[in-house]
């Protein structure tokens, strides 16, 4: 099934830490239970993401991998 | 993510183990403070500007400018190579895990790319060294010039990512934009990046083993480059990170993970310097000074200051900006060139002037064991790293100095 997505935040090409500190601005300004979908290329993202979450309790909803190196995050704000 | 796997053999299990997931920061770190105590049995510890900058000198060179006929050739140069192969090991190990793409990002990255790699080159020439130089090995190595390149190392990361999320309100058009993507191995089409990643790590060992012959010490400052390359890639190490992201998201991973390789650094380089190990013909009091450098105070202070703005803004440190290269980060391409375009310039014309304005007694080379004795000066360090620990596992969880 899939999510509904709230919001779009797309930071291919970006390296550390802009697509963190992009994520975490973009996640600030949604209301609870929305959700964002972000496409990051940026290898460190798979393991910053899933800690930043994990430590400010958002979800993350599921993780894949588009092609062309594309990574696709959905994140449910707490 | 689920690609239908077939069953894996202990070969492939063992393959995965490294490849198919990032390692922990901690494991990487670990291993990195082992390698640089066996750089420094073998020669001295690991440093990562001055190879940049002899990059920047064989550029010049070859161009003809700046009288720099007499500089080392790359190949010849012990730290040369061992940046070359520290981008050579992480291209390796981002092909193994299919990680390795050409990603360029909008217009203003890539400025901020050149001038954070310009100003760590003005940072590393006038402190005498980097975050490896002068921190993760100049820690370990008791120096006292260390300390200070430290503090003004983190006051330079504040100030610095105070100004990215500046930008980022004010102008977050500065960091949007148009980006491309080559030569991405995701599924079944990027399995050449595997293939690609056996072919180089097997060109790297037989150019290790041909120096093998004349200049032993060159071999394994090729292979340990390339493991910490290797290593770096997988593991994430980036010691802007540590000391970035307290202050950031308030992560405390990446720090510890730097703070274990700073105490195994520390371990092996006491015993190194205490027992004059791998001492040659030269003094032991030589040996103890290894990698203390002429830049205590006021040299450091400066330098680490304006080394940590722009380790911030080019989002790398020198090691951090290699092993980005390696595996295709092209605003770190853009930070390796300002590095190594300003280094031998800021080396021959900018720092010689205010160096000698400067009085001797603000740069002298201190180091701790000689106020301290080994105990004390073993001991001063280990504070200064728990201290820090304590610091980031508080921070994370009260978020008190985090932005967000």
């Amino acid at each position: 099934m899939e999510t509904k997505v709230d919001q779009t935040l797309d930071c291919k090409g970006l390296s550390c830490p802009m697509p963190m500190m992009k994520l975490a601005k973009a996640v600030k300004g949604l209301k609870s239970g929305e959700v964002l979908e972000m496409l990051g290329t940026d290898p460190g993202t798979k393991s910053d993401l899933p800690r930043w979450c994990n430590k400010t309790g958002n979800t993350l909803l599921d993780e894949s991998e588009l092609s062309g190196g594309v990574s696709r995050f959905l994140i449910q704000k707490k | 993510m689920s690609e239908k796997s077939k069953e894996t053999g202990v070969l492939g299990q063992l393959f995965k183990t490294f490849f198919a997931k990032h390692w922990p920061v901690l494991v990487g770190g670990i291993v990195l403070g082992t390698l640089n105590i066996l750089l420094f049995a073998i020669k001295s510890p690991w440093g990562a500007s001055g190879g940049i900058n002899n990059f920047g000198e064989n550029v010049y060179r070859l161009i003809g400018v700046f009288g720099l006929e007499n500089s080392t050739h790359l190949s010849a140069s012990f730290y040369g190579m061992l940046c070359l192969f520290l981008v050579i090991g992480s291209f390796i190990g981002a092909l193994l895990s299919k990680e390795f793409a050409i990603r360029i990002p909008p217009k203003g990255e890539l400025i901020k790319g050149f001038i954070g790699g310009g100003l760590m080159a003005l940072g590393a020439t006038f402190g005498i060294g980097c975050t490896i130089g002068a921190f993760f090995s100049g820690m370990p190595a008791m120096s006292g010039g260390a300390i200070i390149f430290t503090i003004g190392l983190f006051l330079g990361v504040i100030i610095a990512l105070k100004y990215l999320m500046w930008e980022m309100e004010k102008f977050p058009g500065f960091s949007t934009g148009k980006s491309y993507i080559f030569l991405a191995g995701t599924g079944k089409s990027g399995n050449w990046q595997k293939w690609a990643g056996w072919a180089a790590l097997i060109i790297t060992f037989i150019i290790a083993y041909q120096y093998s012959g004349g200049n032993k010490i060159m071999t394994w400052f090729i292979i340990i480059g390339m493991l910490m390359g290797l290593i770096s890639q997988r593991s994430r190490f980036c010691i802007v990170k540590a000391f970035r992201d307290p202050f950031m998201t308030g992560e405390a991973d990446g720090s510890v993970g730097v703070m274990a390789g700073l105490f195994i650094g520390l371990f092996g380089f006491t015993i190194i310097k205490y027992f004059g190990i791998g001492m040659g013909d030269i003094a032991l009091r030589t040996r103890e000074m290894t990698w203390v450098f002429p830049h205590f105070f006021f040299r450091a202070a400066i330098g680490g200051l304006i080394f940590g703005l722009g380790m911030t803004i080019a989002g790398g440190c020198a090691v951090g900006t290699l092993w980005r290269v390696g595996e295709g980060q092209v605003k770190l391409w853009a930070s390796a060139l300002g590095f190594l375009i300003i280094s031998p310039i800021s080396k021959l014309f900018i720092v010689p002037p205010i160096v000698a304005a400067i009085p001797q007694s603000w740069d002298f080379k201190n180091y701790l064991p000689d106020y301290l004795g080994y105990a004390g000066a073993f001991a001063l360090i280990t504070l200064i790293i728990l201290i820090w620990y304590v610091f980031v596992k508080w921070n994370e969880k009260t978020g008190k100095f985090s932005a967000y």
